[in-house]
């Protein structure tokens, strides 16, 4: 349209999730139809590129140096779920069933992807199982083969000489839901960790 | 398992088709170029949702169309009558079986066999490791979820390994990690494929013997990469081969590079064995393929013949009608009906025929002479 127009769109076109359409369309919202709003949403980007930042201990996001989970004390610090993304401790925190810390890896091992062992959070993981603080590590990594790959790497190179219990979260059937509607493989899994009944 | 309606839309060259099945014996004759074997291929994709022509879902769709769709009314020994829905758009597809969207392919593989015969599959005996391997996982896949989740994981583990070889910076921790999920997915196919392998040679032949008057003894057996269909026996020869991997850049011991080879007369086929034989070979292989199919799901596979009866002699042809399961459903092609070329056969009961032209399918109401 104008080529300052062209220029926003090709950037939010860049972003995860919009595609050509949905780009001109929040390009036109702010420009033409909502323009009141952009001045708040360019003080909103500024100020959380300024003070967002991933927490020193865990890899979540956090304005200080800690994150609000490991700055909590009411959290017990001895268990720790591994994660790879942040938005996989988002659901989890969401689900109020976890009173532990957390651990994000920021990604799996993918090497189709490029992604190493350097370019994931694992010497931040690495030191706090160092300093003793830490009983049990929950594996919460989806199980595909990236995923599993990644558990085995952790696993093999956590330090030597700490009793840790590392434990992977269980794969089955979704809670209300029948035997009828899940698909095989989720079946299989749920047979496979089957647990006695009492 | 019977097709009773299908219907075609710009697929291939096929603009407009729709077919009422009647009977168990259809012929679609008519010149080349026509839609005969397009028909066959929309027919054959129901089973796996792949085409037995091409890999490229793009020449599935009609020249300057958007989309192809298939759709068939199939009478199922197990479901009942069922209406499956096919979508093709450049890259996607779609699959609805009796208005439900079905969007994992692991809940649809096998319940729909279809077996094709088609000229293409002399390069089973002749031509590259590669399609023996895709015509085996198929087969195998088709009725076993365990083996099409090994593969699935194979693949993948597989491809990452690879990707690690080739970036030139492989650690060894690195690759140990994927050789964890790969090693016992790949024990799992070599211990499928070849207890698989064997009931399929048993039964290739018997339908050899029906097929060469049992003149000659014929066979199939499994040439697997690693003998061992043991996790811990790959697990060790991997992390043994890793500098050769390093050194080739890619992975070089796995059921990604097995093979079956065809024998007749204990000689090998390939190398050896005359063009009928070979023909005769691929034929009793698509015959155990269906009688897989039967015994594993209990579902009749609908037999596709793409004028692979042309190039047999009437002996040879009468012995395939009589070696196939007699109540499983034939839609055949052929550039003519091979009744007028003077070789009638009795046996065969009433063949219901549809002239084909320019994509245009005709039922033939008068036909009553049966194709041989």
């Amino acid at each position: 349209m104008t080529p300052a127009f062209d220029k926003l769109q090709q950037h939010l076109k860049q972003l995860p999730g919009l595609g050509y359409r949905s780009s001109e369309r929040i390009a036109l919202h702010l420009l033409v139809e909502k323009p009141a709003r952009l001045p708040a949403l360019v003080v909103a980007l500024e100020e959380a590129a300024r003070s967002v930042r991933r927490c020193a201990c865990c890899g979540n996001l956090a304005e200080g140096e800690h994150c609000a989970i490991c700055a909590d004390e009411r959290r017990d610090r001895s268990v720790v779920c591994v994660v790879e993304q942040v938005p996989d401790l988002v659901a989890i925190e969401r689900s109020a069933s976890f009173r532990g810390a957390y651990h994000v890896l920021h990604g799996k091992l993918s090497p189709i992807h490029g992604v190493g062992p350097d370019d994931l959070n694992l010497a931040a993981l690495r030191a706090r199982v160092e300093s003793g603080e830490i009983a049990e590590l929950i594996l919460a990594l989806s199980n595909d083969v990236e995923g599993e790959a990644t558990c085995h790497y952790l696993t093999e190179h956590l330090p030597g000489g700490r009793p840790v219990k590392v434990t992977r979260i269980g794969f089955g059937l979704p809670s209300g839901g029948g035997v009828l509607y899940a698909d095989s493989v989720t079946l299989k899994s749920a047979l496979d960790s089957r647990r006695v009944y009492s | 398992m019977r097709l009773r309606k299908l219907t075609l839309r710009h697929f291939r060259n096929v603009g407009f088709a729709a077919l009422e099945f009647s009977g168990r014996q259809h012929f679609l004759v008519g010149a080349n170029g026509h839609g005969k074997t397009s028909l066959l291929e929309a027919a054959g994709f129901i089973t796996a949702l792949r085409s037995f022509r091409t890999s490229e879902q793009k020449q599935l769709v009609m020249l300057a169309q958007h989309t192809a769709a298939i759709s068939c009314a199939v009478e199922h020994e197990q479901q009942g009558d069922t209406q499956l829905t096919i979508k093709l758009r450049h890259g996607d597809k779609e699959l609805w079986c009796d208005q439900t969207r079905v969007t994992r392919l692991a809940d649809h593989l096998g319940k729909f066999p279809t077996v094709v015969f088609s000229s293409q599959d002399l390069q089973l005996v002749r031509g590259s490791p590669a399609g023996r391997r895709r015509w085996l996982d198929l087969t195998l896949a088709a009725m076993d979820a365990g083996y099409f989740r090994a593969l699935q994981t194979f693949t993948r583990a597989l491809a990452e390994r690879n990707a690690l070889l080739k970036s030139g910076r492989p650690a060894d921790q690195e690759l140990a990690a994927f050789e964890q999920t790969l090693a016992p997915a790949a024990a799992t196919l070599i211990e499928l494929r070849r207890s698989g392998l064997q009931v399929l040679a048993k039964s290739l032949e018997a339908s050899y013997a029906k097929l060469c008057d049992g003149a000659e003894p014929a066979g199939v057996g499994y040439d697997p990469n690693f003998e061992e269909a043991d996790a811990d026996a790959l697990l060790a020869r991997l992390e043994a081969g890793r500098a050769r991997d390093v050194q080739f850049r890619t992975t070089l011991v796995g059921p990604h590079r097995d093979d079956f080879h065809f024998t007749v007369k204990h000689t090998a086929a390939k190398e050896f064995g005359s063009e009928g034989q070979q023909r005769s070979l691929v034929l009793a292989l698509r015959l155990a393929q269906a009688a897989w199919f039967h015994a594993k799901s209990g579902v009749r596979p609908v037999l596709l013949c793409d004028d692979v009866l042309g190039e047999l002699d009437p002996a040879r042809r009468r012995r395939f009608w009589s070696a196939i399961d007699h109540e499983s459903q034939v839609i055949a092609t052929g550039t003519s009906l091979p009744a007028t070329a003077g070789q009638p056969d009795g046996e065969l009961g009433t063949w219901q025929v549809f002239r084909v032209a320019d994509g245009d399918f005709a039922e033939e109401v008068a036909a009553a002479e049966a194709p041989a």
